[in-house]
C-alpha cells in the first residue's frame, strides 16, 4: 500500500472513530509540522502552539477531506493557514528568530533519547539549526514559504502553486529569488569572517 | 564577467521536470560558462546550508487523543441500544434479495407445504388453469349478481309505486273529510245566522205590533174625549 493510499485508510478509519489510526495519523505528520513550526516561529513555544493548531485544524476538518488532493497537500494547507494567522497575531515572521527559545525549550520538553547523553552532539545540531534560522530570517514572507515547502517539505512548483493559489511560475520565480538572496548572505559572511 | 542566461538558465535548473534536451543544453553552458557555473555552485551551496537543518523530535503531546475519544465516545455512547443492531437493516435487504434473485416461494396445499426456489413449467400450467377456473367462477358469479340487482330493482320500482299509490289514496281522502267538515261548518254557521235573522224580524214585527197598538189605543182616547 502506498504512502497516499495508507493516508486515506487511517482517514477513513479515524473517521470512524478509531483513535488508533488517528494517533498513527498524527504520528506521521507532527515532526514534520513541528519542525515547519519550529523554522517559521524560531521557537519550540511557537512551535508547539502552531502544530497543535494545525492538527486541531485537520480534527474538525477531517470530514471534508474528499481524498481527490494527497493528504500531505491538504494538511500543509492548513499548516499554511493556521500559521498565517498565527503571525498576524505574534508577528514571527519578520523578526529575528529567538535562539535562546528553541536552545530552552528542546532540553525540557524532548523525549528521553541518546542525544540527551551527548551535550556536544546537540550543541553541534543546535549552531546548524540557528544558522539555517538566521538565513531564513533575510527572506521575505512569500520567499520563506516557498523555500519551506520545496526544500524542506519536497514539494514540486506545480504542488506549492496549488496549495498557494499561484502559478507554477511565480513559485519557481520565488525560489530562485530566495536562492539567491541567500547567496548573497553566505557571501557577505564569508567576506566579514 | 556576466551572463544574460544566467538568470533564465539557472531558474530552469530548478525544475522539477526537465527534458532531457535542455537538460544537456543547460550542462553544456555551464561546462562553458564559468559566470553560470560559479552562480550555480553558490545557489546550490546556499541550499545545502538550508538541508543542513536538523529534525527536532517532538516534545510529549496527546495528539489530541483525549479530545478525539472523548467527541467518539459521546457519539458512540449517543447510539446506545440501537448500534448493536446496525446489521439488521443490512441483513434483512441481503435476505430480500435473495428472495428475489432465487425466486424463493412457499406454497400451502392440501399436501402440505411446499418450498421452491424458481418456477417450473408444470406450476406455471397448474396456475394457468387455475387462474381460467377463477376467471369462469368470477364470470358466473358477476352474472348472478346482476340478476339480483336487477330483480331487487324491479321489486324496488313496484314497492315505491304502491307507496306512492296509497299516499295519494290518502291524502285524497283527507281531502274529501277536509271539504266535508269545512260545508258542514258553514251549514251550521248558516242556520245561526238564520236563526239571529227571524229573531231579529220577530222581535221588530213585535214592536211593530205594538206600535199599532199604541196607536189604536191614541185613536180610541181622541175618541173618548170627543
Amino acid at each position: 500500500m502506498s504512502s497516499i493510499d495508507e493516508d486515506q485508510a487511517l482517514v477513513a478509519a479515524a473517521l470512524n472513530g478509531s483513535a488508533y489510526a488517528w494517533d498513527k495519523l498524527v504520528k506521521r505528520y507532527e515532526g514534520r509540522i513541528y519542525n515547519q513550526g519550529l523554522r517559521l516561529t524560531g521557537n519550540a513555544t511557537d512551535a508547539m502552539d502552531l502544530m497543535q493548531e494545525v492538527f486541531l485544524g485537520v480534527y474538525r476538518n477531517l470530514h471534508r477531506f474528499r481524498g481527490d488532493a494527497k493528504f500531505s497537500s491538504w494538511i500543509f494547507r492548513i499548516a499554511h493557514n493556521k500559521a498565517v494567522d498565527m503571525n498576524r497575531r505574534k508577528r514571527f515572521i519578520t523578526a529575528q528568530p529567538r535562539l535562546s527559545n528553541l536552545d530552552e525549550d528542546n532540553g525540557m520538553d524532548n523525549f528521553p533519547g541518546e542525544e540527551r547523553f551527548e551535550p556536544d552532539a546537540r550543541l553541534g545540531e543546535q549552531q546548524l539549526n540557528d544558522s539555517v534560522l538566521n538565513m531564513l530570517s533575510e527572506l521575505s514572507l512569500e520567499q520563506r514559504w516557498v523555500v519551506e515547502l520545496k526544500i524542506f517539505q519536497s514539494f514540486t512548483f506545480d504542488e506549492i502553486a496549488e496549495l498557494q493559489d499561484i502559478s507554477a511560475n511565480t513559485a519557481k520565480t520565488r525560489f530562485y529569488s530566495a536562492l539567491k538572496k541567500l547567496k548573497v548572505v553566505l557571501e557577505e559572511d564569508n567576506v566579514l569572517s | 564577467m556576466s551572463c544574460p542566461k544566467t538568470q533564465h538558465l539557472l531558474q530552469e535548473y530548478f525544475s522539477d521536470e526537465l527534458a532531457p534536451v535542455v537538460r544537456d543544453e543547460l550542462d553544456k553552458h555551464l561546462s562553458e560558462c564559468s559566470h553560470c557555473s560559479t552562480e550555480l555552485e553558490l545557489l546550490l551551496m546556499a541550499q545545502g546550508n538550508l538541508q543542513q537543518w536538523q529534525e527536532k523530535q517532538v516534545p510529549h503531546w496527546d495528539r489530541g487523543l483525549t479530545l478525539f475519544r472523548q467527541e467518539h465516545k459521546t457519539i458512540s455512547n449517543a447510539s446506545g441500544f440501537w448500534s448493536r443492531w446496525q446489521w439488521l437493516p443490512t441483513a434483512a435487504s441481503f435476505v430480500m434479495l435473495c428472495v428475489l434473485v432465487f425466486n424463493f416461494s412457499i406454497v400451502t396445499d392440501d399436501n402440505g407445504l411446499t418450498i421452491s426456489f424458481g418456477g417450473s413449467p408444470t406450476s406455471s400450467s397448474s396456475i394457468q388453469s387455475q387462474l381460467a377456473e377463477f376467471q369462469q367462477l368470477q364470470n358466473a358469479e358477476m352474472q348472478a349478481l346482476v340478476a339480483r340487482i336487477e330483480d331487487r330493482a324491479d321489486s324496488n320500482n313496484v314497492q315505491l309505486m304502491q307507496a306512492v299509490l296509497e299516499q295519494t289514496q290518502r291524502s285524497t281522502a283527507e281531502s274529501f273529510d277536509q271539504i266535508y267538515s269545512y260545508f258542514e261548518q258553514q251549514r251550521l254557521l248558516d242556520l245561526q245566522d238564520m236563526r239571529v235573522g227571524y229573531e231579529q224580524l220577530a222581535d221588530s214585527d213585535y214592536k211593530t205590533i205594538r206600535s199599532l197598538q199604541q196607536l189604536v189605543n191614541f185613536v180610541g182616547y181622541q175618541s173618548d174625549i170627543r
